[in-house]
């Protein structure tokens, strides 16, 4: 056939796929060209749908189910501020074609065991052993990976295989009565995820259905439940999407914090952590403590200067340089990164009970330190500023930027 | 230049259903696959192979408008979508004439050819059917071009669409061919249609027509453009070659056909993978060689000199070896090296060598499986430049010494191939059957329009050259600029001795302009973004106006980490610079003076103005472009002036989710716009004038159809009563034409403000090139307007001038730039969005170029 790049328009399938009724309908129509008396009449109507794609091509799409919020039992303001949410993040070594049976290469996951009351309660992470790299995409997974991640993707020493690290997470997650609790990741991710999920559950042959939902939804919903307004997507999206806590102490894996790599699956969901509590658990007037937000960065600040010299009006002043920068965070990291399985938790789980030094009193230390200093006004407050349109500050509970 | 840019242009564009690769896993294809696909070289077939391989690249196929072609002809193919828009005819004012009369006309040299046709020159289109049916295309072209009557004219056919130049005698004509095997097959050849030589498709048959003749003058044709290995530059202190070739294009322009050519280079290195395997594990060792192998390699863009195609490395197959054998397409088994031999005549070397492996973009329909295909390392050379060897400043300018050519050198590389055109015999007994006339170069006239005069608080400068301004305005005050009083600075530890004198500088130089620096609250911190980012976000309270960063190094996180806090979490406007550029003493008053202008800037404050004649105009830059990390988000920029001296800037920023460049959101952009127009001076602009940068090949008709209406619709829908009138130019800084002007003997770039608005222009269009940029080495590239939507009216003259006006107002250089102001603080902006921030920007920011 001369004309394989035909010029394939919304029309050609248009009338492709209307070859079958037609034949039901006993035309003999073999193939397009033939169909295309019958359809154009059709093909006028103005209501057609007119796929964009040849419909083979178009990938599964998983239908989006709105936000069930009485898996929650939302009873009332303290069941929700007790009840537990796990956020959970798949990184893959970039996204293969559609046609290709392996659509993603799970490299790395993290979650972390949420709520608004206690904060991030547990976190779990590991690196994922992708497996064998389909033939002839290499580049594309290297170049991804280099794009975001940074993983290796061969060779990688401290990947796991799957059924390892499905296991440690169904343990991770860990029902106590049967009933699998719901997890949330971004939506953006949620096709991902939700892949990576089923694929490793095919490759360890363990069977467990996982109901994955939206943080963007379980944001409206606990605000609905709250204040019996529907927030806009779009200031759910930019409460989600905040680029302050990048950086912070504690947040990133080890490997990824040592590399100095931003996109890190843990970081992920603890940053949804951050902002969830940050934005909606100031609402119901929780204290923010350092399991909520890093608090330690900030709290720093003006006792344990990390060697930084203020100068103002160009005359030297020298602050207390004693303490050495950031041993602050080297310590809480020892204990939590460490791989072997500790006790009755899996490997990789880090119980953030256990060091409960900063917990509870972290805000009262903040306070006590912003006190001492004019300079901490303007720190949070984009937080602020996209709460403005829904929350009048007068109202009691302020956010976290609202205190100084 | 570089192969690999070009590859991963191309690697962008795919969308990410295109690439087959099913059931690639199955059985590797063999390499013949793909050669005899697209390559001539090799003699198979039942059939009389040379034609066959003549005529495989000059595919044509039909479709509505004819215009779908099959082979490497995309540029062309959306250079003729673009073709059907004719957007002059709807503008009344240019309809009869729209050059301009202003300025000092200049003869300018061209890199056009005129092509001549008789005055009845006509193509003639043919369907070709056959009886039996042939579903192999390879044998119905040899059936075809082996026929006696066909034999002596000229014809290009794809196995189904045959283009003669001459009518045959009868509408319908029946032959019958015989095929190896004896069968006899009846064809039947039937006149479609006469077309005209202005024709989309008669031009396409034009461009099949030349890339035939190229490749008798010994050209490759490698991507789009054409090479020549026979004749190499060779660069042997830094191992490359560079292929000198040009990228050539016949098209209809304002009053006839012209063929434009223009130099172009590959740069080869003069290693083959094996030898840079072998290299590599001398130095590397056998341990780990593997994987550094294919961290090196993996990416890279190698060309095959037996077919000169190039391939991008996509992985490496290390069990296979070229002793092993794979399945032909017609069923047989061979191995690599009988492959090779057989076909080439090449004889591996290396038994042990492992193979590249390779994914093929399948050319049909994406539907089709995975190919792949295995190359050989020895016979693969590397092309283009690493990021090493960019990053190699003698390298480089080794490079640029032979690419980039003076005016005049240029000028006798096109002077050399009309030449051979015209002198190879088999090239002009091609030209002649076709009946085209390869003429002489085209020489036109343009106009050089006055130097503008340069608006500063109490002064006006007449600059000596429009190019640089610098010396000229360097005791001026500007036009206005808000104190800066309360400020951080952040510097690094090490950065603490440069910071106090550049400091001082900057006062001085700030206070000598009028720019009042007061002096900033100085937090040195450790030399780490975490440590950078959290200084940032434990002092800027509201009432900091600026946040200047002394990086330690250029490395991208910190940038990134501070200007996407600082552009949407906490937005202040914020200078960073590179503690290594403080260190060059001798400079430190100009580095210190643009400082503190880009300063000026972000805090919203005005440099200089050139003269606006209009009163109340509002000039619009919208430039589009992807986002780094998501390729199916596009980043549009929008940038309109708010007052009627065009000195301020309102300018915004949106990600949408689309894989074409263009724009959803103008609508909101120009309403937002209009009504900051409003606040400030109380009325709307008069007149809109929309300078459109990043369309690509083909978009024009999207541009025009679906952009334009959302400005318009804004435009007139904001106050019934007085509704502004709008422009929409289309600015494009590639285009073909070049222009030399002849200055004692010899050529020359032409002069600054050099306006063509004649004979290189399209008829269709309302359109012209300007010159607004100095080249100080090689040949200057002209600017290509088209103006595509015109209610204002204005003169060719004045659109022309405040155009060239519009180059002289971006705030970051102090001279002329290639393109109107708006579009390049369009483009800066739409830049920082998607190399750092990814994200929109604060509108708290919208008023001043934070982005600068």
């Amino acid at each position: 056939m001369p004309n394989r790049r035909a010029s394939r328009n919304a029309y050609y399938f248009f009338v492709q796929e209307k070859i079958p009724e037609l034949r039901r309908r006993g035309l003999p129509v073999a193939r397009v060209p033939d169909a295309i008396p019958y359809c154009s009449a059709d093909w006028a109507k103005p209501n057609v749908s007119i796929p964009l794609r040849r419909p083979g091509m178009l990938a599964p799409r998983q239908t989006v189910s709105p936000p069930d919020m009485s898996t929650l039992t939302l009873k009332s303001d303290q069941a929700l501020l007790g009840s537990i949410f796990y956020f959970l993040n798949i990184f893959s070594h970039g996204e293969l074609p559609p046609h290709c049976e392996q659509r993603f290469l799970p490299c790395e996951i993290g979650c972390v065991k949420y709520s608004l009351q206690e904060g991030i309660m547990a976190d779990f992470h590991c690196f994922i052993n992708p497996g064998e790299i389909p033939r002839g995409f290499r580049f594309h997974c290297q170049a991804a990976s280099d794009s975001s991640h940074k993983i290796p993707i061969s060779n990688f020493e401290f990947g796991r295989d799957q059924a390892t690290v499905l296991k440690s997470l169904y343990r991770f997650i860990h029902p106590n009565s049967g009933n699998w609790p719901p997890i949330y990741c971004k939506s953006d991710d949620r096709a991902r995820v939700n892949w990576c999920l089923k694929h490793m559950a095919r490759v360890s042959e363990i069977r467990q259905n996982l109901e994955l939902l939206t943080v963007e939804d379980l944001v409206v919903g606990i605000y609905q439940k709250k204040f019996h307004k529907e927030p806009s997507k779009t200031w759910v999206r930019s409460l989600l999407d905040v680029a302050m806590w990048d950086y912070s102490s504690n947040t990133r894996c080890k490997w990824h914090e040592e590399n100095d790599t931003l996109f890190c699956a843990l970081a992920v969901c603890k940053k949804v952590a951050y902002c969830i509590s940050n934005s909606l658990a100031t609402l119901f007037g929780i204290q923010l403590t350092g399991a909520h937000v890093p608090l330690q960065d900030y709290e720093a600040s003006n006792s344990v200067t990390p060697k930084m010299v203020v100068l103002d009006a160009g005359r030297f002043q020298k602050l207390r340089v004693e303490s050495p920068g950031f041993s602050h965070f080297n310590s809480s990291n020892q204990d939590q990164r460490s791989y072997t399985p500790t006790g009755d938790y899996p490997s990789g789980v880090k119980i953030s009970g256990q060091n409960s030094s900063v917990r509870g009193r972290g805000i009262t230390r903040l306070l006590e330190s912003i006190s001492n200093s004019s300079s901490n006004i303007h720190k949070f407050s984009n937080c602020e500023t996209s709460l403005s349109p829904y929350m009048s500050q007068k109202d009691g509970y302020k956010s976290f930027s609202s205190f100084s | 230049m570089s192969g690999r840019a070009r590859v991963r242009a191309r690697g962008i564009a795919r969308s990410p259903g295109a690439a087959g690769v099913g059931r690639m896993q199955a059985s590797p294809q063999p390499p013949s696959v793909d050669l005899s696909d697209s390559e001539g070289s090799c003699s198979r077939g039942p059939v009389d192979a040379n034609k066959i391989s003549q005529q495989r690249k000059e595919t044509v196929s039909p479709g509505d408008t004819g215009s779908t072609f099959v082979e490497g002809g995309m540029k062309i193919r959306q250079d003729f979508v673009d073709l059907d828009i004719c957007t002059r005819e709807k503008l009344a004012h240019v309809r009869d004439c729209k050059t301009g009369s202003s300025g000092i006309p200049v003869k300018l040299a061209t890199n056009l050819f005129q092509l001549d046709l008789p005055q009845d020159w006509q193509l003639y289109q043919y369907h070709v059917t056959y009886s039996p049916d042939l579903a192999s295309r390879r044998l119905r072209i040899a059936l075809l071009y082996g026929h006696h009557k066909l034999s002596n004219k000229a014809k290009a056919f794809d196995g189904a669409i045959l283009f003669l130049s001459q009518q045959l005698e009868e509408k319908v004509t029946e032959l019958s061919s015989e095929t190896q095997r004896g069968e006899t097959v009846k064809i039947t050849i039937t006149l479609t249609r006469k077309l005209p030589s202005s024709s989309p498709v008669s031009i396409q048959v034009f461009n099949i027509i030349f890339k035939k003749i190229l490749k008798k003058l010994s050209m490759y044709q490698i991507g789009r453009n054409f090479y020549k290995p026979s004749e190499p530059l060779k660069i042997p202190q830094h191992k490359l070659t560079l292929w000198p070739g040009f990228a050539v294009s016949i098209a209809y322009f304002e009053s006839r056909l012209l063929f434009s050519a223009d130099v172009s280079f590959k740069v080869l290195r003069n290693e083959t993978v094996l030898e840079f395997m072998s290299d590599l594990c001398h130095r590397a060792g056998a341990s780990g060689f593997t994987q550094m192998c294919e961290k090196q390699l993996i990416g890279l863009i190698v060309l095959t000199r037996y077919n000169n195609k190039t391939y991008r490395v996509d992985d490496i197959d290390w069990s296979v070896r070229v002793t092993h054998s794979f399945q032909k397409r017609d069923g047989t088994e061979i191995t690599y090296v009988d492959y090779y031999k057989e076909q080439y005549d090449i004889t591996l070397s290396d038994l042990n060598q492992p193979v590249l492996v390779s994914l093929l973009k399948s050319k049909r329909n994406d539907s089709a499986e995975a190919r792949v295909v295995h190359l050989i390392p020895e016979l693969c050379f590397l092309t283009g430049l690493s990021d090493q060897a960019t990053s190699d400043f003698q390298l480089m300018k080794a490079v640029a010494e032979e690419t980039r050519l003076s005016p005049m050198g240029r000028q006798q590389r096109l002077a050399r191939l009309a030449d051979d055109i015209q002198r190879n015999k088999d090239a002009r007994f091609e030209l002649e059957t076709w009946g085209l006339h390869f003429g002489s170069q085209m020489s036109l006239t343009g106009r050089v329009v006055p130097p503008e005069k340069i608006l500063l608080q109490d002064h006006i400068c007449q600059p000596m050259s429009a190019a640089d301004w610098s010396k000229d305005i360097r005791t001026c005050k500007i036009l206005s600029a808000q104190a800066l009083e309360k400020w951080l600075l952040l510097c690094g530890s090490r950065a603490e001795n440069v910071t106090e004198s550049f400091l001082s500088c900057l006062r001085r130089v700030g206070s000598s302009m009028g720019f009042g620096v007061g002096y900033p609250k100085i937090i040195k911190v450790q030399e780490n973004p975490a440590a950078f980012l959290r200084a940032i976000q434990q002092h800027v309270d509201p009432g900091v106006q600026l946040v200047m960063c002394i990086l330690p190094s250029n490395q991208k996180n910190y940038y990134d980490a501070i200007k996407k806090y600082l552009s949407t979490d906490c937005p202040v406007p914020s200078q960073c610079v590179l503690a290594r550029t403080l260190n060059k003493q001798g400079m430190m008053m100009s580095i210190a003076t643009k400082i503190a202008m880009q300063m000026t800037c972000k805090l919203g404050g005005e440099l200089w103005a050139v003269e606006i004649p209009l009163k109340s105009l509002m000039v619009v830059g919208i430039d589009v472009c992807k986002d780094a990390f998501s390729k199916n988000m596009a980043v549009v920029g929008f940038v309109a002036s708010v007052n009627p001296q065009v000195t301020r800037w309102f300018s915004r920023c949106i990600l949408q989710r689309t894989t074409a460049d263009v724009a959803d959101c103008l609508k909101v952009f120009m309403t937002g716009a209009l009504n900051k127009w409003y606040k400030y001076n109380h009325s709307l602009p008069a007149r809109v004038i929309v300078y459109r940068d990043g369309v690509g090949d083909g978009q024009l008709k999207t541009v025009n159809e679906y952009e334009v209406p959302q400005l318009l619709s804004t435009v007139t829908e904001s106050h019934s009563n007085t509704s502004s009138r709008l422009s929409v130019v289309v600015v494009r800084k590639r285009c073909m034409p070049r222009f030399f002007t002849e200055r004692n003997h010899t050529l020359q770039n032409p002069p600054l403000g050099t306006v063509v608005d004649s004979e290189a222009t399209r008829r269709e269009w309302y359109d012209f090139y300007l010159i607004s940029q100095t080249a100080c080495r090689g040949t200057v590239n002209p600017t290509y307007y088209n103006v595509i939507y015109d209610d204002n009216g204005l003169k060719p003259d004045h659109m022309q001038r405040l155009t060239f006006k519009m180059c002289h107002l971006y705030y970051n250089w102090q001279g002329l730039i290639s393109i109107p102001a708006p579009c390049q603080y369009a483009h800066k902006l739409t830049f920082l969005v998607a190399q750092s921030i990814h994200k929109e920007p604060s509108l708290e920011l919208a008023n001043s170029l934070f982005y600068l």
